[in-house]
C-alpha cells in the first residue's frame, strides 16, 4: 500500500467481449497548490478487457524495435519479501514473479497500454456455466517447468491445495475460502498429510475445475493472482521454496541473496508460443537491493556506466528531485508517470461517529490540498471523490462533496452541517503516524477542522505499531489516515474487504467500522452478477452509496514517477500494480 | 598476562551474558508484533495466532530467552530445519538462519573497516604528530583547522556529496559495492574507495586532533623534560618517549572504535548501499525483526568487549609503567 506521484488522472475502464464500460473524472492541480482544480486536466486512460482463447495464443505483442540479448538491471530499496507464489500478495513481489512464475491466467499489454485477461497457462480465460460457481480450465500443450516436464492439472490442483498448509501466511485467501469455508484451515490441512482438496477436480492432465461453494463470476480474475501461481510438488521444498521457487516462466533463479542481490537467467524450456503475456529480450536479470531513492534518483539522472540499463520496480523519484525531473527535458524520455490501484482514505470511526451530519461536515471540511501539498503535490495522486479507485472496472466519477471544486476544504459548508447536528465543537481525535511529514499534514487538518468548528485532538502514533493500533475495533479515535488497493480490478476487492460489515475484527481492514445492512446485501449481490459490466454497475452503485452516508474521506489517488536508465528500451508503466513493467523491456 | 586474560574473558562472559539479556529482554518488550508483519494483507486473528505460535511468540520472555541462549551452545530445530551452534536464532522476516547472515554480512563490514583504518591511522595519527612538532607553527595551524572542518562533517552529508562527485557527476571512481576479495581483488578496491575515503575522512580528523593533543600534552611533561636536558636528541626524545606516552589514549580509543568500526557502520553502509552489519541492523530495525536485531547487537557488543581486553593486554606492551596486576 504505497506508491505515489502527479498530474491528472481520468480513467475509463472497459471490458470486453463484446462488453464494454467507461467512465471518466479528472481532477488535477498545478504543484503550487494554490488554484482549484480546473478543466485543463489530461486524460489518461487505463482499461481492463477479459480476452478470448485467440488472445491467449502466444507470442505476447512484440515491443517495437526491440531486440534480444544483455543484461538489464533493477536496484530498488528491498528485497522481495517472498518469491514461494502461494506467500506472494505485494505488488513488488508480483512484479518480479511475472519473470519466473505462471498463473492460470494473466494479464496481457496490449500495443495501446490497456490491459486484456488472458489465458496464461489456459488456453482461454476459463468457462463457467452456472454463474461461477464451477469454473473449468484448460491448459495449453507445450507449457513446462523448468526442468522440462510438462506442466498438468494436477501441478495446478496441488499448488492451490498447499495455500491452505500452515506454513504459508501471507498470500491471497479467497480461492481457499471459496472453496471451502471461512475458516478454511480447519475445513482442510493441505496436501503434506496426504489428503487432497475433493473441490479441485482433474479429469485429465488438462483440465482443472474447481467448484465453489458459492458463485464468483470474476474467478478469472482471482487466478490471475500471483498467489495462485504454480508450484510442482517433485520440487515443493514448503517454506524454503520461498527463497528460490522452480520456475514456469521465461527466467529461473541463479542466484538469491537475500536483501543482497537476485539473478535470473533464461528458462531453456520455457516456449513463447505457449505465452501471450511475456517478452523476454534480456539474457539476464540481475536486482540489486538496498538503493535507497535519493540514491536511485541521482543514479539514474547521471545515467553512468551500468546503470543505464538498469531501471527499478519500486523506487520513485525522492522528493527532493520531483521539480527537478519534471522539468528536465532530457529526462522526459526516461520518465514514466502513471495512476496507480492504491487510494488513500482519512478513515472515519463509525463506531464513534454516528451522526451522518458530523461525517458530512467532516468530509466538507477537509483540507485536501494542504495534505497533499505537504506530500508532494500532484505528483502524490489526484483528489480522490470516490472510494473505488479509477483503475477498478465500473468506476463512476461522483463529486458529491465538491472536493475537486473545494480542496482547500468548504468551512463554512462544515459549520453548517455541524449546527444542523447541534454538534459544534465536536471533538474529533485524530491518530496519526508520527513522522515528520504527518507532523505537519495534522497541523494541516487542525487549521482545517478547527476553521469548520471542530475541536481537534492529535495522538502521535509510533510509525511501527500504527495499523495495530488502529485496527483495533475499540481504538479510541475518530479519524485516521489508510491506503486500500484492489487485488484485481473489479469492485469486489476494491471494496469488500474495507466497507463490508461483516469483515469487522481486530486487525481487520474494515477500518472505518462501516457495517451498514444495506450496503452488506448491495455487495452479496453484486458478487453475484456474472455480466462484468452489470457487475461494475453494481460496484459503482455501492461505491455512491458509501459517498451517500459519507462513512470515510475518500482523498487521492496515488501516482507514480520514476525514472530508468537510457540504455533500455520498452519500460513502461504499470497501471495494475503501479510499478515499473518488466515483460518489455530490452536493452538498446 | 595469562592470568589476567583468563580473569577478563570470564568477565566478559558475564558482561556479554548480561548484555544479551538486556538486549533480549528490551527488544522483546517493546509494544510491537513482529508476527503482525508477516500475516498479509488480509489479517486474521486466528492467521495472527498461527504465526504468533510458529514464531515462539506465544511462550514467555523467560522461555523465549532461554530457547534462544541454549541455542548458541546447542544449536536449535526449526521448521525449516536444523541451526547449528553456535545458532542465534532464526529471522522469520528474512527466512534466514541469523548465524549465516551474519557470517555472510561480516566480511562486507570488515573491508569497510580494514581500508578506512589504514587511511585514518596512518593519515590521523602522522598528522597529529606532525601538527604536534610544528606546534604553533603555519603548519600544526592548517593540519588543526582542516581537522576541525573534516571533524564537523557528518556522513550522510559528505557521503552523498562524495558521490554526486566522484561518480554521479564525473564518473570518476565506481558506484561502491562489495565483491569478496578472493573473487576480485580489484573490484573489491575500486567498489570500497569511495566509502573508505569518505569514512576516513572523519575519522582521519579525529585521529589526527587526538594524537596531537596527546603529543603535546606528552612533551611537556616531566619526564620529557628531562630526557631533552640530559642532552637527548629531538627525534629520539619526540619518537622514543612522547609518542609512546601518548600511544597509550590512542591505542584505548582505537580499540574501542575498531569494535565499533566491526559491529557495523549504520550510517556509512546504508548510504553507499553496502550489505554490511551495520546496514543489517538498521534494516532489521525498520522491518521489527527482532532475533535479528539481537544477533547484531550482541556481535557488536562481543567486538567491543573483545577489543577492550585486547587494548588492555596492550598497554603493558607500550607502557613499562603498566603491569597486569
Amino acid at each position: 500500500m504505497n506508491v505515489r506521484k502527479s498530474r491528472q488522472l481520468a480513467a475509463a475502464v472497459m471490458v470486453v467481449g463484446a462488453l464494454t464500460v467507461t467512465t471518466a473524472c479528472s481532477s488535477g492541480n498545478s504543484n503550487s497548490g494554490t488554484k482549484p482544480e480546473a478543466s485543463k486536466s489530461k486524460v489518461a486512460a487505463t482499461a481492463i478487457t477479459v480476452g478470448t482463447a485467440a488472445d491467449s495464443v502466444g507470442p505476447a505483442i512484440a515491443e517495437p524495435g526491440a531486440k534480444k540479448g544483455g543484461t538489464v538491471t533493477m536496484i530498488d530499496r528491498d528485497d522481495f519479501s517472498h518469491l514461494d507464489p502461494a506467500q506472494v500478495y505485494l505488488n513488488y513481489n508480483s512484479e518480479a514473479s511475472l519473470l519466473f512464475t505462471r498463473q492460470l491466467t494473466g494479464y496481457k499489454l496490449q500495443a495501446d497500454g490497456t490491459s486484456k485477461l488472458v489465458g496464461d497457462l489456459a488456453t482461454d480465460t476459463g468457462t463457467t456455466a452456472d454463474g461461477g460457481k464451477t469454473w473449468k480450465f484448460t491448459l495449453k500443450d507445450g507449457v513446462k517447468w523448468q526442468d522440462g516436464t510438462p506442466i498438468t492439472s494436477a501441478d495446478v490442483k496441488y499448488s492451490v491445495e498447499r495455500t491452505f498448509a500452515p506454513f504459508i501466511k501471507s498470500g491471497p485467501t479467497y480461492l481457499q475460502q471459496w472453496l471451502t469455508a471461512t475458516d478454511y484451515r480447519a475445513a482442510y490441512p493441505g496436501p503434506y498429510e496426504g489428503k487432497e482438496l475433493d473441490a479441485i477436480q482433474t479429469p485429465d492432465a488438462k483440465t482443472v475445475v474447481f467448484a465453489f461453494q458459492d458463485v464468483h463470476p470474476d474467478a478469472n480474475f482471482t487466478v490471475a493472482m500471483t498467489g495462485y501461481g504454480v508450484v510442482p510438488k517433485a520440487q515443493d521444498t514448503k517454506e524454503a521454496y520461498d527463497k528460490k521457487p522452480f520456475s514456469s516462466g521465461p527466467y529461473q533463479i541463479a542466484e538469491h541473496v537475500t536483501d543482497k542481490s537476485l539473478d535470473l537467467v533464461r528458462n531453456p524450456n520455457w516456449d513463447p508460443a505457449t505465452d501471450p503475456i511475456r517478452n523476454a529480450y534480456p539474457d539476464k536479470w540481475h536486482m540489486e537491493f538496498g538503493v535507497q531513492s535519493q540514491q536511485s534518483t541521482e543514479r539514474f539522472i547521471a545515467d553512468n556506466g551500468a546503470d543505464k540499463t538498469t531501471f527499478s520496480f519500486h523506487n520513485q523519484v525522492h522528493p527532493t528531485f520531483i521539480d527537478k525531473v519534471k522539468n528536465d527535458a532530457a529526462l522526459k524520455p526516461r520518465t514514466l508517470e502513471g495512476l496507480t490501484p492504491y487510494v488513500d482514505y482519512y478513515y472515519m470511526n463509525n463506531t464513534r461517529l454516528k451522526d451522518q451530519k458530523v461525517r458530512e461536515a467532516l468530509l466538507r471540511a477537509f483540507p485536501h490540498q494542504q495534505t497533499r501539498q505537504l506530500q508532494g503535490g500532484t505528483s502524490y495522486g489526484d483528489y480522490a471523490t470516490n472510494y473505488m479507485s479509477p483503475t477498478v472496472l465500473g468506476y463512476e466519477a461522483n463529486d458529491m462533496y465538491d472536493i475537486l471544486k473545494k480542496p482547500e476544504g468548504d468551512p463554512e459548508a462544515a459549520k453548517k452541517l455541524l449546527a444542523e447536528a447541534g454538534a459544534t465543537g465536536q471533538t474529533i481525535v485524530y491518530a496519526y503516524n508520527n513522522t515528520p511529514t504527518q507532523q505537519k499534514v495534522t497541523e494541516a487538518i487542525r487549521v482545517g477542522l478547527e476553521k469548520a468548528g471542530f475541536k481537534f485532538v492529535p495522538k502521535p502514533l509510533d510509525a511501527k505499531t500504527y495499523y495495530d493500533a488502529i485496527g483495533l475495533t475499540n481504538n479510541e479515535y475518530d479519524l485516521y489516515w489508510g491506503g486500500w488497493g484492489a487485488d484485481w480490478p473489479t469492485g469486489y476487492t476494491s471494496l469488500q474487504p474495507v466497507w463490508d460489515g461483516r469483515a469487522i475484527a481486530d486487525g481487520a481492514s474494515n477500518y472505518a467500522h462501516t457495517n451498514d445492512e444495506a450496503i452488506n446485501k448491495m455487495m452479496d449481490d453484486a458478487v453475484k452478477i456474472a455480466d462484468p459490466i452489470a457487475q461494475g454497475k453494481a460496484w459503482a452503485a455501492i461505491d455512491k452509496e458509501l459517498q451517500k452516508k459519507a462513512y470515510s474521506i475518500p482523498d487521492v489517488y496515488q501516482r507514480s514517477l520514476s525514472l530508468y536508465g537510457s540504455g533500455l528500451g520498452g519500460v513502461k508503466f504499470d497501471s495494475l500494480f503501479g510499478l515499473q513493467y518488466p515483460l518489455n523491456i530490452y536493452v538498446k | 598476562m595469562l592470568r589476567f586474560l583468563v580473569r577478563r574473558s570470564l568477565g566478559a562472559l558475564v558482561i556479554l551474558l548480561v548484555i544479551s539479556m538486556v538486549t533480549f529482554e528490551l527488544f522483546f518488550a517493546i509494544p510491537q508484533d513482529p508476527a503482525r508483519l508477516s500475516c498479509g494483507k488480509v489479517c486474521t486473528p486466528e492467521n495472527l495466532a498461527l504465526i504468533r505460535h510458529s514464531m515462539g511468540l506465544d511462550e514467555s520472555t523467560i522461555m523465549q530467552f532461554w530457547h534462544w541462549f541454549s541455542g548458541i551452545f546447542t544449536g536449535r530445530d526449526y521448521s525449516v530445519g536444523h541451526c547449528d551452534a553456535p545458532c542465534f536464532g532464526y529471522s522469520f522476516v528474512k527466512q534466514e538462519m541469523i548465524t549465516d547472515v551474519l557470517l555472510d554480512r561480516f566480511p562486507t563490514t570488515l573491508s569497510l573497516t580494514f581500508g578506512s583504518v589504514v587511511v585514518f591511522l596512518l593519515f590521523g595519527v602522522g598528522t597529529g604528530m606532525l601538527a604536534a612538532h610544528k606546534q604553533g607553527k603555519p603548519a600544526d595551524k592548517i593540519a588543526s583547522s582542516a581537522s576541525l572542518i573534516a571533524s564537523s562533517m557528518q556522513i550522510y552529508v559528505a557521503g552523498p556529496l562524495a558521490l554526486y562527485v566522484f561518480v554521479y557527476a564525473t564518473d570518476w571512481l565506481k558506484q561502491p559495492a562489495y565483491i569478496p576479495i578472493t573473487e576480485d581483488p580489484i573490484a573489491w578496491f575500486s567498489g570500497l574507495l569511495v566509502p573508505w575515503i569518505v569514512l576516513s575522512l572523519i575519522w582521519t580528523a579525529n585521529y589526527t586532533r587526538m594524537t596531537r593533543s596527546s603529543m603535546v600534552e606528552q612533551l611537556s611533561e616531566d619526564y620529557v623534560r628531562t630526557a631533552r636536558a640530559k642532552g637527548m636528541t629531538g627525534r629520539s626524545v619526540f619518537l622514543r618517549f612522547a609518542w609512546r606516552g601518548a600511544m597509550g589514549t590512542i591505542v584505548t580509543v582505537f580499540g574501542i572504535d575498531l569494535g565499533t568500526l566491526l559491529g557495523g557502520a549504520i550510517i556509512t553502509e546504508t548510504v553507499f548501499g553496502l550489505h554490511g552489519l551495520g546496514e543489517l541492523a538498521i534494516r532489521a530495525y525498520f522491518d521489527s525483526d527482532l532475533s535479528m536485531l539481537v544477533g547484531v547487537t550482541l556481535v557488536a557488543a562481543t567486538l567491543i568487549v573483545v577489543f577492550n581486553i585486547i587494548v588492555d593486554a596492550a598497554y603493558a606492551l607500550i607502557d613499562p609503567r603498566i603491569r597486569l596486576a
